[in-house]
């Protein structure tokens, strides 16, 4: 029993990270309508920032706290100078552009800090506590407490201020909104920024545990937009749901389940696609899309 | 391509059947003089272009042609790659053997595109990133079968003795020959009646219902397609590179050659084929400077290929006939590839009803002239 509570515990843990990265995905689809395949590049990019701000003798909590900040800077950059360009297009050429903007900055993190494995150092002691007999590394708790915190916060942005009431404008229709004055190029880079906000403290939090590569974030990448396709691109909650749900399961396979073991349970998510799609294809918690012809 | 000819020049020289034959001729001339008289380290690097154009050719049906991102094109190369390594290695024949690596992965690829296609929008490109991801761990655990890490070797393509040629020479014969048939094939498919069905799909599934064209089943028949000719270019990467092993399918691949499809030309044969050579030829030229900025190399030109060049390097001619004749009214940025036509098509559906103009992301109204396409045809 022990356990099986401490693989639930780290499986919402790394759900958590795979949650940043898909309401981050989230964020950006709502937003401009596109899937950013770059978000998990721009993760490991922050990583490497904070990393290497650390190495300059800035105190860590410093150095994420700066990371976060510039990403937010890059993220509303990338949307205005690149993304912005291709925004009302064809959907499938600005996919096409993220991909481009992943295999550049994945390109850019090996050229300057080579494809050699950097130890990240943890923001939590490496310690671990009793709870109800099973044991708990303060590490998984900590990382599941700040990603939930970063929720709540993003959630009260939205729910409560002014200018989440406008992102959720722009997000609903750009067109009225711009008509009500809102600014919608301004909160386009606003949304990019938070996006990139939320990926930034994603990847910080995990890369203790991965050690940092340029492609550290390939796999969570892949994690996060099997929990989009599952929670629904509609449905935020929906989707950190999911995430916890892939975390937590893909866990528990990889030790109960003899053939998946630990290298193979990236699959997890996958089966259970399937079987969603077979049954829900509208995902989890997702609406239907009636589109009218 | 009819009102070309009397705006240019050089089209109509080109568009002449013996021309055209004389053209073929040469090519055909070339394919069989040519491995006799180059090096062998050319032999080889034109056998490995000719592996991955037929790659780039086969992610160019899903993704030029049906407008399908797949970022698992690589998946199915390798497992024709290993189909063919374990099917010589238990000495089956050689004709079976490349008959199966062509059919397992267009199983694999029918059976995922019948659940991705379901979703519609982007979901194939959601699903299809996680075939690399999962596809080297797989590899890796189905050690009978693939060899585990240390991969698997299948030495079948030596020349026999009555022709007196080379290995290389032999090799890139039977590349000319599969990747030669494998293109004539695809592009007979893409210009006839699954070609315009394709056109139409990618431009906008609501037309295509409308046409009696099923969106789902033309996405499921372009994946497929797909995943079989990347199984061809995996037989081929057998004969040529004779090894294979779980880093052939890695992620990082997979987006290179999706770099290499859109920077050679989305939904073009010949694109297609530059594709393979700027896959192949790329990391050769940035190994002599420094290796490790291949992929941000590739990255940036992919980016700048699709702000300044949507259509890839095979658009490059009839841009520069363009520029020359009304100075410079392209459209960068525009879709990749040639879906401009559909996007005349989508303005008119966009725009059916009232709701739907005010309430389509698309909000900024298309100028009634890109309802007749682009520039090239004008009325005479």
């Amino acid at each position: 029993m022990g356990t099986f509570i401490q693989l639930v515990i780290d499986g919402l843990s790394t759900g958590s990270i795979y949650a940043a990265l898909a309401l981050a995905i989230v964020l950006v689809n709502q937003a401009t309508g596109l899937i950013n395949f770059a978000q998990g590049g721009m993760a490991v990019l922050s990583a490497y920032i904070a990393w290497a701000l650390n190495g300059l003798g800035i105190p860590l909590l410093l150095a994420i706290v700066a990371a976060v900040v510039i990403s937010f800077f890059l993220g509303a950059v990338i949307e205005r100078y690149l993304i912005r360009r291709f925004e009302r297009g064809d959907p499938d050429t600005a996919v096409v552009v993220t991909i481009g903007l992943l295999t550049l900055i994945t390109g850019f993190c090996a050229w300057i800090w080579t494809y050699n494995n950097r130890l990240f150092p943890s923001l939590f002691p490496l310690e671990t506590i009793q709870i109800a007999g099973a044991v708990v590394s303060v590490r998984s708790l900590g990382t599941f407490i700040v990603i939930v915190a970063c929720m709540l916060l993003l959630q009260a942005l939205f729910l409560g201020t002014k200018l989440g009431l406008a992102l959720r404008a722009v997000a609903i229709n750009p067109a009225s909104a711009a008509f009500s004055g809102v600014n919608v190029g301004r909160n386009l880079m606003i949304g990019w920024g938070l996006a990139a906000v939320l990926g930034a403290v994603a990847g910080v939090l995990v890369a203790p545990q991965l050690t940092l590569t340029p492609g550290m974030m390939d796999s969570a990448l892949v994690y996060a937009l099997a929990a989009c396709i599952l929670g629904g691109l509609s449905s935020p909650i929906g989707v950190v749901v999911a995430a916890w749900l892939i975390g937590v399961l893909e866990n528990l396979a990889a030790v109960y389940v003899p053939f998946i073991g630990h290298d193979l349970k990236i699959a997890v998510p996958f089966i259970l696609i399937f079987v969603v799609l077979i049954v829900r294809p509208q995902g989890l918690f997702g609406r239907k899309a009636v589109v009218r012809v | 391509m009819a009102a070309n000819t009397d705006l240019s020049h050089r089209s109509p020289l080109l568009e002449r059947p013996w021309v055209r034959w004389a053209v073929i001729g040469l090519v055909i001339v070339l394919m069989i003089v040519l491995p006799l008289m180059l090096p062998e380290f050319a032999n080889q690097t034109i056998a490995r272009i000719g592996v991955f154009a037929v790659a780039v050719l086969g992610l160019n049906v899903v993704m030029g042609y049906t407008g399908q991102v797949s970022l698992g094109q690589i998946f199915f190369v390798g497992v024709g790659a290993y189909v063919t390594a374990f099917g010589v290695n238990a000495d089956w024949n050689i004709l079976l053997v490349f008959v199966l690596a062509c059919i397992v992965p267009a199983v694999i690829g029918l059976v995922i595109a019948l659940a991705a296609a379901r979703l519609g929008g982007l979901a194939i490109a959601m699903v299809t990133i996680a075939l690399p991801i999962i596809g080297v761990p797989l590899a890796k655990r189905l050690s009978d079968f693939t060899g585990g890490s240390q991969g698997t070797s299948a030495r079948f393509s030596s020349a026999p003795e009555w022709t007196g040629l080379y290995d290389d020479q032999w090799q890139l014969y039977i590349v000319f020959l599969i990747g030669g048939i494998t293109f004539m094939l695809t592009r007979n498919l893409v210009r006839g009646k699954y070609g315009r069905a394709f056109a139409i799909v990618k431009g906008t599934e609501a037309v295509a219902g409308s046409l009696g064209v099923s969106p789902y089943r033309f996405k499921v028949l372009a994946f497929t397609i797909a995943s079989l000719i990347g199984g061809v270019s995996g037989f081929l990467y057998m004969v040529v590179i004779q090894y294979t092993s779980p880093e052939t399918l890695h992620f990082g691949h997979s987006i290179e050659l999706l770099a290499s499809m859109v920077i050679g030309g989305a939904g073009s044969i010949l694109g297609s084929l530059l594709g393979g050579i700027w896959y192949v030829l790329l990391p050769q030229v940035t190994n002599l400077i420094d290796p490790n900025i291949t992929a941000m190399l590739q990255g940036a030109i992919l980016l700048v290929v699709l702000f300044i060049l949507p259509g890839g390097l095979v658009s490059l001619p009839s841009l520069w006939r363009r520029r020359g004749r009304d100075g410079g009214s392209g459209r960068p940025g525009g879709p990749v590839g040639g879906a401009m036509q559909a996007d005349a098509a989508a303005s008119v559906v966009g725009t059916s009803t009232v709701g739907d103009a005010l309430g389509a992301p698309s909000t900024q109204p298309p100028p009634p002239t890109t309802q007749s396409p682009p520039p090239p045809t004008t009325q005479s």
